[in-house]
């Protein structure tokens, strides 16, 4: 047996799945998008599916409301992670034990947590009577209508619950290693603690950052749990869409969620190529410490 | 190198060859022999339901009662298994796709576009209801030729009927406007107090049938078939309708409930005045079951309320054919469509046709008290109007999104 043979049979528990369920997946949504392999025999041409959402308006208004959502709420949970991250740090050892409650969001599957925004923020929710019983608004309509503003503040609370901790670990991990001298030796120099964080701690907590948006972002931007409990109407969250074309509507549509699922995949990858060559690009300039 | 492709070659013919069994030969005798050979047949055995499984009073009546006559009549094992009606149509395309000849689903309860859908990419046995002996003895074959105006030819059983009703609260809304016209002079007037579900969800859907057979003169035109032109000249009808009501809306028509499940919340919580169902005692249901106040009642527009069968079908692939047809011809007798109308266990309406019973058996399903909130096929009956051709119904979901959702 050679040596490819032997690291393939012995990778293969890892490889078998990606290639038959990841590689095969991807390979049959894009298949199906062109018409090829679908349920019923497709008629039309093979870019039929791809012209029809590239002249639907609703489609790019729900592809830029996607992105927007997954945007906003990855960086309210890495900037929140991050800072919470170096602040559980600083803590004394007692307490910083208390802190790992921090982990609970992570445990809660992502359709419970959409109930939990759900349940406090509608406006018959938990945080409405809480106001309406200490009078701090006279009737429960006067709770301000976050989950039916047409921002999808709902999904942006309830990814940036969930992501938060998420954004926390991997900060973590990176400051459990941190070498406190730099610190101690930055203060005995006069510096203030602002400057300390954004100068010595930021730097080094970067890429934990960097791979927590990435990761956070693609999978706002595509997951399906939560808008499903907390989207609107209009516009419509991508994932709910293809939800519908798939589940809910004549098999002859079926090229068309493929094709929506393959230009979603397409971004996502272009998305990750881009920001890493960004990254680097910026972080060449910058000293290392 | 050249090891490693042959090995990776190898293990993809294994994935493509796998399971060549073919079908199970009995498939095609079965449906050759007399009923009394299925029964035996399925004698003993185990049939798997597939079916929607949001309702937990039907679930309840499936678990109990259908259980228990399927064991004591034929010592059949019944096992629900809830499922959404287009995700097991999806797992019967992949099965067919990887070339699965044994399933794992006896019986599927569906209809409309998923029954359409099944058949077309040829995921259903039969055709087998003209074999189910009480299907030929009390079904009136007229009332089931058409599902959504797609032929049925015998590929599924008739199991039950639905109509579709609104909902009021007697203590809130003294007169339900009782054609559309009305209804949208109210919305106008009662501003966030009424609301649809999304299409395409199953209700929401229904309703904006309901509307354009009312806007645009009728059923009638539609029955025939899909229709371009007449489509492109009447649509503009209908979304105009919903466009002149949409900022009178509930949350001022900025978003829609995704499903009937969360509009009958909203009604519950008296947020909108009007709830919708397309089954007529579902409300009675909701104030059995403690989640509506007992002063709701239905109402039906003059205009027409659309009805339909639902039935029971048969996947390619079944594991217990035989099983499936005495459970698919079980459902619809006497004793177990009577048990279904009873509002305490369901109250769905028979799909069979009681002139074809015997005076007794009619009788008692004269004698079914379905409740006050439930409206008798005196008051049903008049208005009901077929459902429209599968392919209206597409357009209607396609046209809304685009002329009242996006516009």
């Amino acid at each position: 047996m050679s040596w490819t043979t032997s690291l393939f049979l012995r990778l293969s528990p890892l490889i078998l799945p990606y290639l038959v369920l990841f590689c095969g997946g991807v390979l049959l949504t894009v298949c199906q998008s062109v018409g090829v392999l679908t349920p019923l025999p497709h008629a039309g041409g093979a870019l039929d599916a791809y012209a029809g959402i590239l002249v639907d308006r609703s489609f790019f208004a729900s592809f830029a409301f996607s992105l927007g959502v997954a945007a906003v709420s990855a960086l309210f949970a890495v900037t929140a992670g991050t800072i919470l991250a170096y602040r559980v740090w600083q803590l004394p050892g007692k307490l910083s034990t208390a802190a790992l409650v921090y982990k609970i969001p992570l445990i809660l599957p992502h359709i419970a947590v959409a109930f939990v925004i759900l349940v406090f923020w509608g406006q018959s929710g938990i945080l409405a009577s809480a106001a309406h019983s200490v009078g701090l608004i006279q009737s429960m309509n006067e709770f301000p209508n976050f989950l039916y503003s047409g921002w999808g503040i709902g999904m942006v609370l309830a990814y940036t619950l969930k992501g938060t901790p998420f954004a926390m670990i991997l900060a973590m991990a990176l400051l459990t290693r941190f070498d406190t001298r730099q610190i101690q030796t930055a203060s005995m120099l006069g510096a203030s603690g602002l400057r300390i964080f954004y100068s010595i701690v930021l730097p080094r907590l970067a890429p934990a950052m960097h791979t927590g948006f990435i990761i956070l972002f693609l999978y706002n931007f595509g997951a399906f749990d939560i808008p499903f409990i907390l989207s609107e109407s209009r516009p419509g969250m991508l994932s709910i869409h293809v939800y519908n074309l798939y589940f809910k509507h004549d098999l002859a549509r079926r090229p068309e969620a493929m094709a929506i699922l393959t230009i979603m995949f397409g971004f996502a990858v272009l998305f990750i190529i881009v920001y890493s060559r960004v990254v680097r690009r910026l972080e060449s300039g910058v000293r290392k410490l | 190198m050249t090891k490693t492709v042959a090995f990776l070659a190898a293990l993809c013919a294994m994935l493509v060859l796998s399971d060549p069994l073919p079908a199970q030969p009995t498939d095609a005798s079965l449906l050759a022999g007399p009923f009394a050979q299925i029964e035996e047949q399925a004698r003993g055995s185990q049939v798997r339901w597939y079916m929607f499984g949001g309702w937990a009073h039907v679930n309840t009546w499936v678990d109990t009662y259908v259980a228990g006559e399927m064991k004591k009549r034929y010592d059949i094992d019944l096992v629900r298994v809830p499922m959404d009606a287009g995700v097991f149509v999806n797992k019967l395309l992949n099965e067919k796709a990887a070339g699965k000849k044994v399933g794992t689903i006896d019986l599927l309860w569906i209809n409309g576009e998923n029954f359409k859908n099944a058949k077309e990419a040829g995921l259903l046995y039969g055709p087998f209801a003209h074999k189910l002996p009480t299907v030929a003895r009390v079904v009136d074959p007229g009332s089931v030729a058409l599902d959504f105006g797609y032929a049925v030819d015998g590929y599924e059983a008739p199991y039950g009927r639905a109509q579709f009703v609104f909902e009021y609260d007697t203590a809130t809304v003294g007169k339900p406007p009782k054609t559309v016209a009305a209804l949208k002079e109210w919305i106008r007037a009662n501003p966030g107090r009424f609301t649809y579900p999304q299409p395409p969800d199953f209700t929401g859907s229904a309703f904006v049938r309901q509307i354009f057979y009312a806007v645009t003169g009728g059923h009638e035109q539609y029955l025939a078939g899909w229709d371009a032109d007449l489509f492109a000249r009447n649509a503009p009808l209908l979304w105009d309708w919903f466009n002149a009501i949409e900022p009178f809306l509930w949350q001022k028509g900025r978003t829609y409930p995704k499903d009937s499940a969360f509009l009958d919340t909203l009604f519950s919580r008296g947020e909108v005045a009007f709830g919708m169902s397309y089954h007529p005692a579902h409300a009675q249901n909701k104030i059995i079951e403690g989640s509506y106040p007992e002063t709701v009642r239905t109402f039906v527009m003059e205009d027409g309320s659309i009805y339909n069968t639902h039935f029971t079908a048969i996947p390619f692939n079944s594991p217990n054919k035989s099983g499936a047809m005495v459970l698919a011809d079980f459902l619809i007798s006497v004793d177990a469509q009577l048990s279904k109308y009873s509002p305490d266990n369901w109250g769905d309406f028979p799909a069979l046709d009681l002139n074809r019973l015997s005076p007794q058996d009619r009788k008692r399903f004269q004698a079914v008290d379905l409740g006050p909130a439930t409206l008798g096929s005196e008051q049903l009956d008049p208005v009901s109007v077929p459902e429209i051709p599968s392919a209206y119904l597409e357009a209607l979901e396609q046209g809304w999104k685009e002329h009242v959702l996006d516009n």
